[in-house]
């Protein structure tokens, strides 16, 4: 990096003018510039250049101005299953260029550098890039029990994340591990994991949700922070909106047969044949915002719905707990154990034999007191 | 707190306890009911009871319903049959019919069946909405009512009303997100539960009770040819 802006990097590597144009107009895509975007937006871009008309030539100018920006990746309980997505993501050109975009001081499963050494180097990078780096987080966090149950180099996981949060610029948790906790903290949750917006309060925390995240929506935030400098605008969870503004089943293919009454009740029958909507075998595609349905997986080929498997919901906090995965999504999440049940059944009649008990006796002793019994009728009156 | 918690809260341990207060409720209200006892007829049955019985549910739920010109209640107040009557009928269609609530049922028997299209089921729950509203402005001009409703029975409605049009406008994709409008209807749903054992709706445990009782009662009556 030193001074040198990205399209120098990239021109050494012999990308030629042209193809540097075609690929800031694929950037330009993936953050969603499809229109002018605003004067604010704007603000972020070198004030030596001229406004941009075009969103490529907006892109083109940042990466013409801007040195790579550093990025120190942590891994903690995690499966590393968001950087191989990322790292053999079928969009080679963009995110390629996008990893162009950063310089990756520090990853654990990517260095080639190992044990003390490679610590040293995060050490020497988190000092020279401090207040600029971008923290990326794969994973979830385990604070119970003094952080015994995932350690590096002999410091806990809560330790290595604050102590590399405190110089960063921004934090961007990826996969839902980290966004919300994912797979560790499902129940009975025995590490006590956390997410990082759980633990990280005096710092942006930006959500990239997801079992894996998106590789074009991890490189599309990237480019959006490399471009304006800013972080893109946030849902309630920390999402970036313009990924995860939508559910898949609001761009879900199989959306008419929904909308006819139209469902696969099984995963062979005529139904799952003819691409029926999915909610019977458990699309969970109702509740859950990703970007799936319009970004698609593997260069736009596929994704599960539109392969056959109902969505999971992976992108959503809680979703290993949130039902069963071919449970149709209006079952109760949980319902009474049969004794509780029996219990509950065994607790009315017994009340309810009790009350008609004490209605019969108190027949018994009206009938006693009817007429020919002095007060009697006065009494029932 | 966001919405997903709120969701997974209605659909889950608030479920669980609502199910279980009204399973509770509902027996300790039939099993109260059953203690009062009714007078006997100790005549002979002259027909086979269980023929009676299941005579008395065909004539009740067939037979009646299509020739209610014979009924007082009908020829009383029609607008209160006829909504009441549409009411009922949506209400089976939509909680037994529906694909969604098919699935509740599932998850708690064990076991499915065919549900209808979607498409019908939205006609009858329109249709019960407005046979709701119906019955709602019947109460409120009726003069009689007016005197016999009082806020129990305005509560009765609501409750009811509340998940009716809550699962239609979700249904429906319309106003808010989709697991905003999934967690009020849980909610409300949750809610009926545990008011149906305490109110008048627990009426419909007791119109089987009846029709039983009735029906033996009529196996009792005639002449043995
Ligand atoms: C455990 C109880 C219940 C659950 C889990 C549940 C769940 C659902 C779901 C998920 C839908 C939407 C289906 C879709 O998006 O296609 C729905 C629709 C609906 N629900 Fe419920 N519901 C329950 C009980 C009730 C009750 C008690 C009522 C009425 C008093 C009710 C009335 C409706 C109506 C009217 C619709 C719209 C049907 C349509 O327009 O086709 N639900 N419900
Ligand atoms: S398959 Fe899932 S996401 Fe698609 S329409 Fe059906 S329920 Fe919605």
């Amino acid at each position: 990096m030193d001074g040198k802006s990205i399209f120098d990097e990239l021109k050494e590597k012999g990308v030629s003018r042209r193809e540097f144009i075609k690929l800031s107009g694929a950037i330009a895509g993936a953050i969603g510039l499809t229109s002018f975007p605003s004067v604010e937006a704007q603000a972020g871009t070198s004030a030596r250049f001229p406004r941009a008309y075009q969103p490529a030539q907006l892109v083109a100018k940042a990466l013409a101005s801007k040195p790579r920006i550093p990025v120190i990746w942590l891994e903690f309980q995690d499966c590393a299953g968001c950087s191989e997505a990322l790292t053999r993501s079928e969009s080679p050109t963009l995110v390629n260029l996008v990893l162009n975009m950063i310089s990756i001081e520090y990853h654990e499963t990517l260095s080639a550098a190992a044990g003390f050494q490679v610590e040293e180097a995060k050490r020497a990078a988190m000092e020279k890039y401090a207040g600029q780096y971008l923290l990326v987080v794969e994973g979830s966090v385990s604070p119970k029990d003094g952080g015994i149950y995932c350690s590096i180099g002999g410091r806990s996981s809560v330790d290595i994340l604050e102590e590399a949060a405190a110089g960063a610029a921004a934090v961007i948790a990826t996969g839902t591990c980290a966004t919300f906790g994912g797979l560790p903290k499902a129940k009975p949750n025995p590490t006590g994991a956390v997410s990082v917006m759980g633990l990280i309060k005096d710092k942006p925390v930006i959500n990239i949700s997801g079992c894996p995240a998106i590789p074009e929506v991890f490189t599309g935030v990237v480019a959006h922070y490399l471009v304006f400098g800013t972080l893109p605008a946030l849902d309630s969870l920390n999402r970036p909106t313009i990924f995860y503004g939508n559910t898949i089943h609001d761009r879900c293919l199989r959306r008419p047969f929904y909308e006819a009454g139209k469902f696969a009740s099984s995963f062979d029958d005529e139904g799952a044949r003819q691409g029926w909507c999915l909610y019977k075998l458990g699309c969970k595609g109702p509740t859950t915002y990703n970007a799936c349905a319009t970004l698609k997986w593997s260069g736009g080929l596929s994704f599960p719905v539109q392969s056959g498997h109902p969505c999971l919901g992976c992108s959503q906090p809680d979703f290993w707990d949130g039902g069963g995965f071919y449970q149709g999504q209006s079952a109760p999440l949980s319902k009474p154990a049969g004794t509780l049940g029996a219990m509950a059944a065994g607790a009315g009649v017994v009340l309810g034999v009790g009350s008609a008990l004490a209605n019969k006796q108190q027949k018994k002793n009206a009938k006693k007191s009817e007429p020919g019994e002095k007060g009697g009728s006065h009494e029932l009156e | 707190m966001n919405w997903n918690d709120v969701l997974s809260f209605a659909r889950g341990p608030l479920f669980q306890a609502a199910l279980l207060i009204f399973i509770a409720g509902m027996l300790y209200r039939l099993v109260r009911v059953i203690g009062l006892g009714w007078s006997r007829n100790h005549v002979r049955p002259k027909k086979s009871q269980t023929k009676g019985v299941v005579m008395s549910y065909l004539k009740g739920i067939l037979i009646w319903p299509f020739v209610p010109w014979v009924k007082n209640t009908f020829t009383k107040n029609p607008i209160i049959y006829l909504a009441g009557g549409l009411f009922h009928l949506g209400l089976f269609v939509i909680l037994v019919l529906g694909t969604a609530h098919m699935l509740v049922w599932k998850s708690l028997l064990g076991f499915g069946w065919k549900t209808l299209p979607l498409p019908i089921v939205d006609w009858f729950a329109a249709a019960t909405i407005v046979a709701m509203v119906v019955l709602f402005i019947n109460r409120l001009i009726n003069p009689v009512l007016k005197l016999l409703t009082g806020t129990a029975e305005w509560l009765n409605l609501l409750f009811v009303f509340v998940p009716m049009l809550t699962g239609y406008i979700m249904t429906h994709h319309l106003f808010f997100q989709y697991e905003v409008l999934f967690s009020i209807h849980m909610l409300s749903v949750d809610f009926l539960l545990i008011w149906i054992p305490f109110s008048r709706i627990s009426h419909f445990v007791f119109y089987f009770f009846s029709k039983s009782i009735h029906g033996q009662e009529f196996a009792k009556h005639g002449v043995r040819a």
